[in-house]
């Protein structure tokens, strides 16, 4: 067994556990942080995939700024209706077993259904080769997919905004509760 | 890694030492921050112990191993005691891929009866194309450090110092990536050693205006107003004067190291010291030429080094890369007294002031930096 091969097992491992301690964990505060050790396992799945520029997205708008606000708005509140309301019942624990059990059925299907397109280079590239990967990237991003790339820009601006209005209308996310 | 014995041999030392090189830069940059802070206010520092005060770290050192190890009352455990191992990961991981000095050519040797191959090390852990996309990329991890920190201390100031670290990081992460989008845009390139080398040539010409003086082709040159910004986000990144809300003594005890003690509060310090070791390693990288002696190439070091030493051609890359590493090594501690020198000097911010300045502010300036730079390069027709 390859060093690689070891990355991966070791990745694939936190990201599967991590991923599942988001769901099972009744505290919102453990589930973020499992959320955010699972987006940096993403990234550096992404590096041992040679995707490197990815990668170094993944980390910086992912990991390092959603994650960090998600985070930091969970511990401004008050934590303790959220934990009772998680935590409970037999029947939610069913439905989650179900819902898990539901969903690893649908990717094992879609997986055995569709061809794997993975194709991993052989060999680390270069340095120069990996510049050369962002630069055809980029090029891609500007000219063939560039509508798509600036709609998405519009959807993402529409969304913030409507977040503001609803928020500001209704007087805050907790206010209908005092 | 490499390809022999030899080369994962060299290429795994020299993770080590590298890391190694960072922390105990740290003892002396305290050293200097408490005799500079001295140096400042007229006064005279620790000096007592050791020549120059030089051993009061060392004293230090074994003060914060035999301090007593505790966990706040309603404390999380996990998360108080994950948090100052976390504070050291991002810095040391972002440290590990800036080039230190030149690569080293070894030619062909024979060794104990084997022959070892030509290599080419280089004067980092590990070498990636998209060099600074990967360092922002982790150096945005430490807020989670100081938000664990915080939150696991189940004390109000060490919470509010965690808000005010996180908010504020976020906040300058942007000015801070902008401001060297401009000099990427220049360089084009992410790579450190491709900018260096970009630097090493003698400037003829400034963004497309021809003129026959010779001088430095420092980034610095092409993008000033992206070198301050990215300066002053740097102050901000590592939470300290005039940016240091998230501790602000007056207001908060300490801010999100509040509860902590001993060789936990050891590892924040070291983790921010790494960080400002990183920011001014970026800086030199970017705008000062990194490894470069100023007006020469590394062939030319390389020659004159050989003209005067007459030792093999092995040896003598050894020693030109040794050099160059003193130089580099000159100039981040220069960027690294600014940030000494800054915090004695300025007051600290109020919040709103603070907030204002990031988003009202340098955010501007720094889109205004890259819009600039595009519509010139644009105009004049580079890359």
């Amino acid at each position: 067994m390859d060093l690689s091969t070891l990355l991966f097992l070791v990745l694939s491992f936190l990201i599967v556990v991590f991923s599942a301690a988001v769901v099972i964990l009744p505290n919102p505060i453990y589930a973020a942080l499992s959320l955010a050790v699972t987006m940096i396992s993403l990234g550096f799945m992404y590096f041992l995939l040679q995707a490197y520029f990815i990668a170094g997205v993944q980390l910086i708008v992912y990991a390092g700024a959603v994650m960090v606000l998600f985070v930091m708005v969970l511990m401004l509140f008050d934590l303790r209706k959220e934990i009772a309301a998680f935590s409970g019942g037999k029947f939610a624990g069913l439905l989650k077993i179900l819902c898990g059990l539901f969903f690893s059925g649908a990717l094992v299907l879609a997986i055995r259904q569709g061809v794997i397109a993975l194709n991993v280079s052989p060999g680390e590239p270069t340095p120069a080769e990996q510049i050369e990967m962002v630069k055809s990237l980029a090029m891609r991003l500007f000219t063939q997919y560039v509508l798509a790339f600036e709609a998405l820009g519009i959807l993402l601006l529409v969304v913030a905004v409507g977040v503001v209005a609803v928020a500001r209308s209704r007087g805050g996310t907790h206010a209908s509760h005092n | 890694m490499g390809h022999d014995v030899f080369e994962i041999t060299i290429n795994s030392v020299k993770m080590l030492v590298i890391f190694l090189l960072m922390v105990q830069l740290v003892p002396v940059l305290v050293w200097v921050e408490r005799r500079g802070s001295a140096f400042i206010q007229s006064r005279l520092g620790p000096n007592r112990v050791g020549p120059l005060g030089l051993t009061q770290l060392l004293a230090d050192a074994v003060k914060f191993l035999q301090k007593e190890e505790f966990l706040p009352e309603h404390g999380y455990g996990l998360i108080f005691y994950a948090a100052p191992i976390l504070a050291l990961i991002p810095a040391a991981l972002a440290f590990a891929s800036i080039p230190l000095s030149a690569p080293i050519h070894i030619n062909q040797f024979l060794w104990n009866g084997h022959s070892f191959g030509p290599y080419d090390f280089e004067f980092q852990s590990f070498h990636f194309g998209v060099g600074i996309v990967y360092v922002l990329g982790v150096s945005s991890l430490g807020a989670y450090s100081l938000l664990m920190a915080g939150w696991g201390s189940s004390n109000k100031y060490s919470l509010m110092g965690a808000l005010r670290a996180s908010a504020q990081t976020i906040s300058y992460e942007l000015a801070l990536g902008l401001s060297l989008v401009g000099a990427i845009m220049v360089f084009g390139t992410f790579d450190f050693s491709e900018m260096i080398h970009f630097q090493s040539q003698p400037l003829t010409s400034l963004l497309g205006v021809h003129f026959n003086i010779p001088a430095l082709n420092w980034g610095i040159f092409y993008q000033p107003l992206g070198a301050i910004l990215y300066f002053a986000a740097t102050f901000a990144e590592t939470n300290r004067l005039p940016f240091d809300l998230p501790e602000a003594e007056g207001e908060l005890v300490a801010g999100y190291h509040t509860e902590y003690g001993g060789l936990k509060m050891l590892m924040f310090y070291i983790g921010e010291y790494g960080h400002m070791m990183v920011g001014s390693a970026l800086m030199v990288t970017f705008y000062f030429g990194g490894y470069l002696i100023p007006g020469m190439t590394v062939e030319q070091v390389h020659n004159l080094l050989g003209t005067w030493l007459h030792i093999g051609a092995n040896p003598l890359a050894i020693v030109t890369a040794l050099v160059l590493h003193v130089v580099f090594f000159i100039k981040v501690l220069f960027f690294l007294w600014v940030f000494v020198w800054v915090r004695w000097t300025l007051p600290r911010f109020r919040y709103d002031q603070l907030m204002d300045l990031g988003w009202k502010t340098m955010l501007p300036w720094a889109l205004a930096n890259v819009i600039i730079t595009a519509g010139w390069m644009l105009f004049k027709g580079m890359h």
